[in-house]
């Protein structure tokens, strides 16, 4: 694996997670993924790292990492396993609406929780607001210095045990997406509920659940930015969480790659290993090519951000990229290991399941494919 | 050849479907979440004489033709493909060797409690490789008398631990690799047999997959010694056909499934069907669906003409193994995260599609079947 440029921090975070899902996930994955949940004690030695919440600015006493080590991070964690990886990402989907247009307060609100090792949720999609955000039936009417939340939310990924969550709501529903705002909910308002649980094909360990709101009084300074810039906010959010994803993605893809080469050694198939078939080592390495073009582009992708250069094409692209990348790479190494990779046996079946969620959630691949082609087709 | 269906046919496939719609569907998606073996589905099909339709009266079959089967596995999978799987591995990999090569005795003895459901077929080929935390044990076969004994272990037990009447692959001539394998039958519940270990899948959860261990269990030989080989050329080419079926099916549900869910979401002020996006996965559903049946088919007519059909077998293995992925990979797309939820039957239908291709060893993918028969 090339690690081009990165700094010797970055090297030094890298070498850091890579430990600890040696440690921590790996060993364990298989498990979470029955049970459908990550044990306290997992989650509590993540917090110890001090990486629970990557992108917690300094200010408020955070990591505040960069862009490029935050996707260092999650390619790892997705290496290790993408549902833990999604959990753990949920903090910093969260948090970048707060980083956007967050004042002080708000921060020290959002972000006091999550430095304690609680979880954050960001709530966008509704049961019809799917790829259709502007379509969100969430309402906030404002009444006095409270605004007055009602509707459903659904597929959130840790709403069942996050302490704070950004709710995106319409404050005016003649406007669309212009008319909606984001809001810093607690747990524990009164008329805020969590319901069903999913049960989930794949990324298994992650939480994901129906959130209710009931009337639920929030004060009006918990409104992040103006009113009507929710949208704006939330793909924001997006753009970033894109990248995010997509280093999950090339994640599970090296992961993937890894079981395969380990296994086409190994394997002895007619007296040989598999390993000398030319069919299979030419299919690792196209494997091995298609993640090392993946990982570049997350990179340039968090480069650009970095540098507070326009991204979002490149991290739709990225993110439309990295994760078709990964859905092959995990059906490529299921081909190579027959029978099987298609067992419980293999931690491969557990990859190519995971994989499945990369090109629907965070905006679904068509969604990828209408943010690229509306920036050239302008 | 002529693909049009002839009137028993039709009628065939339509009793079939109403089965599968009214006893089949209301079970599936509990068989799969808690992986059971659908033994109370199993008995219907042999009530509905599914169990054997294809051999001859006199094996205690319909004597009808194979084009009827593989319709019925296709009907069957739309609803449950697990129990079309047990079903599939019973007909074609159990009863269809014993048909093929066995003895009069044999036949007389085995065909007819296989085809009339009394007892169920079952398949062990595959051997632990050394794939992680397998050990290599290969099954040896050594004669006894009339009989002959099997020692060492199985891995990927078709119907393993339900089945009453195994084909197993053992090795007869170790010094000639794959011409020193042949093929046996054996009971069971003969002693010496032991189902070692269930195999937890990915899907088809509904039909046991085992490892099962040999300890000098008794065993009969089917067809010729160290014909194994070209025996097992034969069966996964046939089979293959009737998995062919059993993904065909699949796909067909995951299209329908598709087209109601793209007609029925409204997003962007309008139901998705609109949005051309979604009609180019559906049309590309609906051509890989298309195409492997007619694969099948075609191949199922070589069959039954009595010409060559492993090279077209295998070519449908191929296509299908890919494009019925394919179609159930954009039937979740289409349905977004509603396709990932185990609330709906999406998710499993491309958990179960992948299961319907899979091989084991590498000289029986279908690649290496075609281009060998390409460059004799």
């Amino acid at each position: 694996m090339l690690n081009g440029m990165l700094s010797p921090n970055q090297i030094k975070v890298q070498q850091k997670v890579r430990n600890f899902v040696k440690e921590h996930i790996k060993p364990y994955a298989r498990e979470w993924d029955a049970i459908g949940d990550i044990p306290d004690s997992a989650v509590k030695a993540w917090r110890d790292t001090g990486l629970f919440c990557l992108v917690a600015p300094k200010e408020v006493g955070g990591p505040e990492l960069d862009t490029l080590s935050a996707t260092i991070v999650l390619e790892e964690l997705g290496y290790g396993c993408l549902g833990t990886a999604t959990a753990f990402g949920a903090n910093n989907l969260c948090s970048y609406p707060v980083l956007l247009a967050g004042t002080p307060e708000q921060k020290q609100k959002h972000f006091a929780p999550l430095l304690e090792g609680e979880f954050g949720a960001f709530a966008l999609t509704e049961p019809c607001a799917g790829s259709d955000a502007g379509a969100v039936a969430t309402t906030a009417v404002r009444d006095g210095a409270e605004y007055v939340l009602n509707g459903t939310k659904c597929y959130i990924t840790e709403g069942g045990l996050a302490a704070t969550f950004i709710i995106i709501a319409s404050t005016d529903r003649s406007k669309g997406t212009k008319g909606l705002s984001a809001f810093i909910v607690e747990r524990g308002r009164s008329g805020f509920s969590v319901g069903k649980v999913e049960d989930k094909m794949g990324i298994r360990a992650s939480n994901t659940v129906e959130l209710v709101l009931k009337n639920v009084r929030i004060p009006a300074w918990h409104m992040i930015g103006k009113e009507g810039e929710g949208m704006k906010l939330a793909m924001s959010t997006l753009d970033s969480g894109r990248l995010m994803v997509a280093a999950q993605a090339v994640g599970a893809a090296r992961a993937a790659l890894d079981e395969s080469i380990e296994f086409v050694k190994k394997r002895i198939d007619n007296g040989k290993p598999l390993a000398s078939q030319q069919s299979v080592a030419f299919k690792i390495a196209d494997m091995a090519t298609v993640i090392e073009a993946g990982r570049q582009l997350v990179h340039q992708g968090a480069r650009l951000k970095d540098a507070h250069q326009p991204y979002s094409k490149h991290a739709a692209m990225t993110k439309l990229f990295c994760t078709d990348m990964a859905m092959q790479v995990a059906r490529d190494a299921m081909d190579i290991m027959g029978a099987y990779g298609y067992t419980k046996d293999s931690y491969v079946e557990k990859i190519w399941r995971d994989s499945r969620i990369l090109s629907i959630y965070e905006g679904t691949n068509e969604i990828q494919r209408v943010v690229i082609s509306g920036s050239l087709l302008r | 050849m002529d693909f049009n269906l002839t009137d028993e046919q039709q009628m065939l496939k339509q009793s079939a479907r109403d089965f599968g719609k009214k006893h089949l569907e209301p079970l599936s998606l509990e068989i799969d979440h808690k992986s059971i073996f659908p033994a109370s589905n199993i008995k219907k099909l042999a009530k509905m004489d599914f169990m054997g339709l294809f051999y001859p009266d006199e094996y205690g079959g319909l004597g009808m033709d194979f084009l009827s089967y593989i319709l019925i596995l296709e009907e069957l999978s739309r609803y449950c493909a697990s129990t079309a799987a047990v079903l599939a591995a019973h007909c074609s990999l159990a009863a269809y060797p014993i048909y093929k090569w066995g003895s009069e005795e044999q036949k007389t003895t085995y065909l007819p409690m296989l085809c009339l459901g009394e007892k169920l077929g079952g398949f062990a080929l595959a051997e632990p490789g050394d794939a992680p935390a397998y050990a290599p044990d290969k099954v040896v076969a050594t004669k006894d008398g009339e009989t002959y004994r099997l020692n060492g272990k199985k891995y990927y037990v078709s119907n393993g631990g339900v089945a009453d009447i195994y084909i197993v692959f053992a090795v007869t001539d170790p010094t000639a690799g794959m011409k020193g394998l042949s093929a046996f039958v054996v009971e069971g519940n003969t002693s010496g047999v032991t189902t070692d270990k269930y195999i937890e899948k990915m899907g088809l959860r509904g039909m046991p997959t085992t490892e099962m261990a040999f300890d000098n269990a008794k065993a009969s030989l089917l067809g010729t010694l160290n014909q194994g080989s070209a025996m097992i050329q034969e069966i996964l080419a046939c089979a293959g056909v009737a998995f062919g079926a059993i993904a065909t099916g699949i796909c067909q549900t995951a299209l329908e499934a598709s087209i109601k869910y793209a007609k029925e979401r409204v997003q962007f002020g309008g139901p998705i069907a609109r949005l051309q996006a979604v009609q180019w996965m559906l049309a590309d559903m609906a051509a890989n669906t298309h195409l492997s049946r007619l694969a099948i088919y075609q191949t199922v007519n070589l069959f039954e003409e009595g010409k060559s059909f492993i090279t077209e077998a295998a070519i449908t293995r191929m296509f299908v193994a890919k494009a019925s992925v394919d179609v159930c990979m954009q039937a979740v797309q289409v349905h977004g995260g509603y396709g990932y939820s185990k609330e709906m039957i999406i998710e499993r239908l491309l958990r179960d599609v992948k299961g319907t291709m899979v091989s084991e060893n590498s000289s029986e993918f279908p690649q290496a079947v075609i281009a060998g028969n390409l460059l004799r």
